[in-house]
């Protein structure tokens, strides 16, 4: 489960791109937003981290361990056939093993190939603890979410400034009495829209999602749909309604519309989800197989996917992972430069990638 | 009671009334004979073979706060090292406990010690301090959280510094923890002595458990009482921690303060007798 996204000012040394293709292991932590020769210095770029703390202020960087979920994950997508309906990947595993983290390194390899991406953080932050639902205007049935929409309409605008000029909206759209978007206007308007009217802003979602799944097609960009918790979008939520009535997921305009994105209606793209029991609503601790998770509606809106499972740091992953964090000097004590205290990490994680690192951020 | 009569090594024991009361056993009374009291009995267990029946019965006083062990009962040996040795490298006497070990009845190891290489005496004993109600999960959660947030704070401003500045500082969290607690450690403390009718405060040398734990309780009162209401305790403690590392903050000035008092009342010194 995705805790937040950051802006990341590009600073930090290159990156060899060999290094990601190579099965090398390196290093542990969250998304990498290292410049290449192509992108400009000093382009600010969306970073998602999970872990408490910020790496980029302790370590001065942030590394991605290279693993083979995330590298099988990166072959389908380099040998995708456009002109299929878009495949849907789903990387499922148990808890803290490292699926949203691979998910972020899908999302960096598509950002550096210049796709256009769609990356929803955590879906389950949509079904829980908001503050405040309005009656959609544009469908009355359904809830509009102004807070989550506009925060994702910004992160949105800074991962993809570029195409937000190039790609035109093709129908008008009316907002209100005085304001509406005429048709062939660039697509950074309508986003515009959304976040200075904060009312609009969940519609301003629902029209950028449909107009980029109906241009997709058209072979201008290739568009990555990320989506981190999709087994949110087919629980149950905790949000009600003014006479306590509970609300499906179904009549929240936002989850509505993510829903037709995943659909594999489309080409020219590709759709990588991620199963999260983390943020989940009434789902066991336990539960991580996708037919637990998604439920029957789920699965069969789901079906046909591609599961990839993600497990546990292999012997050499782990390996790899503590010779990191001894060469950044977070593993302080003593006695953990030591292979008994190694062992011990080792026996006290059980090779979990996300226990591991709970543990070595006090050692 | 206060800690003086444990420095007597006195017993606590109970009236029939039930209320607590110290018995004074006398000043010469040798520091061996409290083996029944349940703390000290561990390093004492030896000498105080048969002793337990040799303490006075006082008339209407019952034993509190005393080991369900007997005195034949031996500690147990936690260390890995010690049973890793091959036997050809043990001596005579190393051969001779181990196989007395096997015929010894010997106390049960508490919960929270370990074998891990880990584990640290002085944090443990933090960590117990700081526990409320029995929630040693929660205490022991706090603790980690502190000495995290020290290290990430210790990084931060390595970061920032000069290459000159980075040599100086110091990012391991345990020896921080360590120092911040020595620099707490008062000298010298004061105790209330009654004399003609009026309490004296005379400044006393203190021992060493005496002072680590002043260190460690005033620090732990210092967090929980003066910060604001939604600050947390491991911020909270991390940053007096790190104050406590460079002999500044509120728990050195304590310390000061009490020595500055033992100085200022240096006339009463001699009421101590011991």
């Amino acid at each position: 489960m995705l805790k937040r996204m950051t802006r990341l000012v590009s600073g930090a040394r290159q990156l060899d791109p060999g290094r990601l293709l190579h099965g090398g292991p390196q290093a542990p932590q969250s998304l990498a937003a290292h410049p290449d020769n192509q992108v400009p210095d000093g382009s600010p770029r969306a970073v998602s981290c999970t872990s408490e703390g910020d790496p980029v202020r302790t370590f001065n960087e942030a590394c991605l361990m290279v693993r083979r979920p995330a590298l099988e994950l990166l072959r389908y997508l380099k040998n995708t056939n456009f002109a299929h309906p878009a495949v849907r990947y789903v990387l499922y595993g148990e808890k803290g093993t490292g699926k949203t983290l691979s998910l972020c390194h899908v999302i960096h390899f598509c950002a550096k190939q210049d796709w256009l991406i769609l990356h929803i953080p955590d879906a389950h932050l949509w079904v829980k603890n908001c503050r405040d639902l309005l009656q959609s205007t544009y469908n009355k049935q359904r809830f509009d979410q102004p807070v989550e929409a506009s925060s994702w309409l910004k992160n949105f605008k800074t991962a993809n400034e570029r195409f937000l000029s190039q790609i035109k909206v093709q129908e008008k759209y009316v907002w209100n009495k005085r304001e509406s978007t005429e048709k062939g206007r660039p697509l950074g308007e309508v986003v515009e829209q959304g976040l200075t009217r904060v009312r609009n802003a969940t519609d301003a979602v629902g029209i950028v999602l449909k107009e980029l799944k109906s241009q997709s097609r058209l072979g201008a960009f290739r568009l990555l749909v990320a989506v981190d918790g999709v087994n949110a979008l087919w629980g149950r939520t905790t949000l009600k309604r003014e006479d306590k009535s509970p609300v499906a997921p179904e009549e929240l305009a936002l989850v509505h519309s993510v829903r037709k994105m995943v659909r594999n209606d489309w080409h020219g793209g590709a759709i990588v989800l991620t199963l999260s029991q983390t943020g989940s609503l009434f789902k066991p601790r336990k539960a991580y197989l996708p037919q637990e998770l998604l439920g029957k509606e789920g699965f069969d809106a789901l079906d046909p996917f591609i599961p990839i499972l993600v497990s546990n740091y292999s012997p050499k992953e782990f390996e790899s992972c503590i010779q990191y964090y001894l060469e950044n000097s977070w593993l302080q004590h003593e006695k953990a430069h030591t292979e008994e205290g190694k062992k011990e990490l080792l026996f006290l994680s059980n090779a979990n990638p996300g226990q591991l690192e709970r543990l070595c951020a006090y050692l | 009671m206060t800690h003086r009569f444990r420095t007597l090594r006195s017993l606590f024991l109970i009236s029939r009334s039930g209320t607590p009361r110290a018995a004074f056993l006398g000043s010469s009374w040798p520091a061996k004979m409290a083996a029944p009291v349940g703390k000290a009995a561990r390093g004492w267990s030896v000498l105080a073979l048969g002793l337990r029946s040799v303490v006075p019965r006082l008339p209407g006083l019952t034993q509190v706060r005393w080991s369900r062990y007997g005195p034949e009962y031996k500690d147990p040996q936690i260390d890995k090292e010690y049973y890793r040795k091959p036997l050809a490298e043990l001596t005579e006497e190393e051969k001779y406990e181990q196989e007395l070990r096997k015929i010894q009845l010997i106390k049960a190891a508490p919960a929270a010690k370990t074998s891990s290489v880990f584990e640290d005496p002085v944090i443990s004993k933090f960590t117990n301090m700081m526990m409320k109600g029995g929630n040693k999960v929660l205490a022991r959660s706090l603790m980690t959280q502190t000495l995290e947030a020290v290290k990430r704070k210790q990084f931060e401003k390595y970061h920032a510094a000069s290459a000159q500045e980075q040599a100086t500082i110091e990012r391991n969290p345990y020896t921080i923890f360590h120092q911040a607690l020595k620099n707490c450690e008062p000298v010298i403390g004061l105790v209330p002595i009654l004399r003609g009718g009026h309490f004296y405060q005379v400044p006393v040398p203190l021992p060493d458990r005496r002072r680590r734990f002043l260190a460690m309780k005033w620090m732990i009162t210092e967090c929980r009482e003066k910060k604001h209401r939604r600050m947390l305790m491991p911020e909270k403690l991390s940053h007096e921690l790190l104050e406590a590392f460079h002999n500044q903050g509120p728990v050195v000035k304590k310390k000061q303060d009490m020595h500055k008092m033992a100085e200022a009342n240096r006339a009463l010194a001699h009421y101590r007798w011991w």
